[in-house]
């Protein structure tokens, strides 16, 4: 008897911590959608960026089951391609013209061009840590990645680059049941979009948008994610 | 004893027996390996043995992500498209390949990566990896050898495939760990259940790591042997571990877990292991032949790294390189450059890391301070001590004489005179790097950065104004 009461008194604070989380997470998540950090030279109602090139998305997820992680290369690049495109169709509701990207704007060796792309975009795979752990300092204007971005040698235009990056989970019927019943991480995508100045490298703008649900087929999610995610950004005339 | 009470019981000694069933799995496969090792007859000419590996779905998905890894690096600009080093490595892989062997599922590949980070590593389906930075930091074609032969044990033994099916069993055993923890009953047993199931995670992810440390100990063991098979110099793959331990960076952090031996344990059992039963030993004239063939092929890779590492902020190890590349040739106009572009960028830092810093705590301290700052703020915090002024002074006026020696040498470098213009430039010298710029693009008028410099020359005309 004494066991049984015990059983129902622990499943009660299950719940309630449940539901604590629950609530918490629903709290906080609408914040973290529109989390963005503008460079002080934005100014809101004054556009500085009219053209931008979009440099490819690298957006990783994996399908999480009961037996562990398991990579989804092939529609993470799916996924990645969609990323990139809805960004261009989200800034273009904002009238910013997206470029073609360096490999096509250059006329120079191919191997050269590859390798001064994968070089920029290792550069900012190094900052990028460092701009996550204090998001705030893009609005002091603390982050930039020096004007070696003047090497992708793109149109001259073009006012900024925007790096794409993400990372997120789907989850198989097992591990939702799980999920459901012991708790754990749902399936979710995580972008991490980072405007870049790109005539100085200086960080412009840095959004991370998180949508909750499955990163693969999510289209309309996708789309509102990331309108919030530019929200701030002032429009081009 | 009521029916809730056995049922608790029985519930704790189910998840204690699922507890240690999965715990002892990877000794057992542990044991399996080492056992094989000593069942085969170990003579230099045997090729590694190979046992039948049945194919699963889940090894062939597998199969199809690494596929796709190994195209997208490609595409990404990732492997290094210089013909000659991919030919190269290709030759020193089917020399250690035994002859006609094929495998299902294998297509070999041998490609150097572009990465400063000294690293190589090994895909199921048979393309092997070998970084820029390891490469330069090698002596001789015996020690890439080593590398590609560890690797390729790896996938000789299917290990990817081996250590993918453990970890899926592992995972599974603690997600159902979790679950019952989640739902343990209260008292004694309770307690019990609760308390191991918190603990099995660790005990789980421990196993993990050690299977991982077997298998690289058996690719190490057996690389030896392939050496040995193919004639080349077996002692080569310790020399090759202690230049990694040399540490120039500071990187090489021990954990709680790690998923490879520590280097010095792995020198330790190699020696012992060649001890044993190394057939030669190479004469120093011979290696030193070897490290000066081996040096002029892979000249053009260790610049291409040099530059690389320079751009990954490890100014150390493009000091180190660009050393190395000047005792090989030192009236290279090119080699000169690199080691001046190096001290340029080393600026207020230490060019060796001292015994302190080389400690496990200086160094995880170290890792936490590059995640937070930038390298421009690392700079800046440095030069706010007098240590650093002086590192600051000494190397930028070492900078400044090497790239005025480059300049004087034959077929002078184009690249010096944008060199001394962000010397200049940074040492507010506008009218100095001015001119230096501007001879740059008059030498180099088709050069990638050629915007980056008209905007600078730009920007010090304002200044100038």
């Amino acid at each position: 008897m004494t066991s049984t009461s015990t059983l129902a008194k622990a499943c009660r604070v299950r719940t309630a911590t449940l539901v604590g989380l629950v609530a918490l997470v629903a709290a906080i998540s609408p914040l973290v959608v529109r989390a963005q950090f503008m460079h002080p030279k934005i100014k809101p109602k004054e556009s500085m960026i009219r053209n931008v090139v979009i440099l490819p998305a690298k957006v990783q997820v994996v399908r999480d089951s009961m037996k562990g992680p398991e990579g989804m290369a092939a529609e993470s690049e799916l996924l990645s391609d969609r990323v990139e495109k809805m960004v261009a169709e989200v800034l273009a509701q904002k009238h910013v013209t997206t470029l073609s990207g360096p490999a096509a704007s250059s006329a120079g060796d191919g191997a050269q061009q590859k390798y001064s792309v994968a070089d920029i975009q290792a550069k900012f795979d190094d900052l990028l840590p460092k701009v996550m752990k204090k998001r705030s300092d893009v609005k002091k204007g603390r982050f930039s990645m020096g004007d070696e971005v003047l090497n992708l040698n793109l149109e001259k235009t073009a006012d900024a680059i925007i790096f794409i990056r993400g990372q997120g989970q789907k989850l198989t019927s097992g591990k939702k049941t799980f999920v459901a019943l012991v708790g754990g991480m749902p399936a979710y995508l995580k972008l991490m979009i980072g405007i870049v100045d790109a005539r100085n490298g200086e960080v412009l703008l840095y959004t991370d948008p998180i949508l909750a649900g499955d990163p693969t087929t999510a289209v309309d999610r996708l789309r509102k994610a990331l309108e919030k995610g530019f929200k701030k950004l002032p429009s081009a005339p | 004893m009521d029916s809730l009470c056995r049922r608790q019981i029985i519930v704790a000694t189910l998840c204690l027996c699922l507890l240690v069933s999965v715990c002892g799995r990877p000794a057992m496969a542990s044991r399996t390996i080492r056992f094989r090792q000593e069942e085969t007859p170990q003579t230099p000419q045997a090729p590694p043995p190979i046992e039948e590996f049945k194919f699963t779905k889940v090894d062939l998905e597998l199969l199809d992500q690494v596929n796709l890894v190994d195209r997208r690096f490609e595409r990404d600009g990732l492997v290094l498209e210089d013909e000659a080093t991919n030919a190269y490595l290709k030759r020193v892989g089917e020399v250690l390949l035994p002859r006609g062997l094929n495998l299902e599922h294998v297509l070999w590949k041998f490609r150097a990566l572009r990465d400063p980070v000294p690293n190589a590593f090994a895909l199921p389906n048979g393309s092997i990896y070998v970084t820029t930075g390891l490469l330069a930091l090698m002596d001789n074609e015996s020690q890439v050898a080593a590398v590609v032969a560890h690797e390729m044990t790896h996938v000789l033994r299917r290990h990817t495939y081996l250590q993918n099916r453990s970890n899926r069993k592992k995972f599974l055993t603690m997600n159902i760990m979790s679950a019952i923890g989640a739902y343990a009953p209260g008292g004694v047993v309770g307690a019990v259940i609760t308390i191991v199931t918190a603990v099995a995670p660790f005990i789980v992810l421990a196993t993990m790591f050690g299977y991982s440390r077997d298998l690289e100990r058996e690719a190490d063991l057996k690389g030896i042997d392939m050496m040995i098979a193919a004639e080349y110099a077996p002692e080569e793959m310790v020399k090759m571990l202690k230049v990694l331990k040399q540490d120039i960076e500071g990187e090489e952090i021990r954990y709680f877990y790690n998923d490879h031996p520590a280097l010095q344990e792995r020198i330790n059992y190699l020696s012992s292991y060649l001890g044993g039963r190394a057939d030669r030993v190479t004469p120093q004239m011979e290696l030193n032949r070897e490290k000066n063939a081996y040096l002029t092929k892979t000249e053009s890779i260790m610049r291409h790294d040099i530059q690389l590492a320079i751009n990954a902020a490890r100014f150390r190890s493009a000091v180190y390189l660009a050393q190395r590349l000047i005792e090989f040739r030192p009236n290279s106009s090119e080699n000169v450059f690199l080691l001046a572009e190096a001290y340029r960028n080393l600026g207020p830092r230490s060019p060796q890391l001292t015994e302190k810093e080389l400690t496990n705590s200086a160094k995880k301290d170290a890792a936490k301070k590059r995640a937070k700052r930038t390298p421009e703020e690392e700079e800046r915090d440095l030069l706010a001590t007098p240590a650093g002024q002086q590192n600051w002074k000494m190397h930028q006026q070492k900078a400044e004489e090497l790239y005025q020696r480059a300049a004087s040498l034959e077929n002078p470098f184009p690249a010096i005179h944008r060199g001394l213009g962000m010397l200049y430039e940074k040492l507010g010298r506008p009218n100095e790097a001015v001119p230096e710029y501007e001879k740059y693009l008059e030498l180099a008028p088709s050069a990638v950065d050629r915007e980056r410099i008209q905007r600078r020359i730009e920007a010090l005309r304002r200044t100038q104004t």
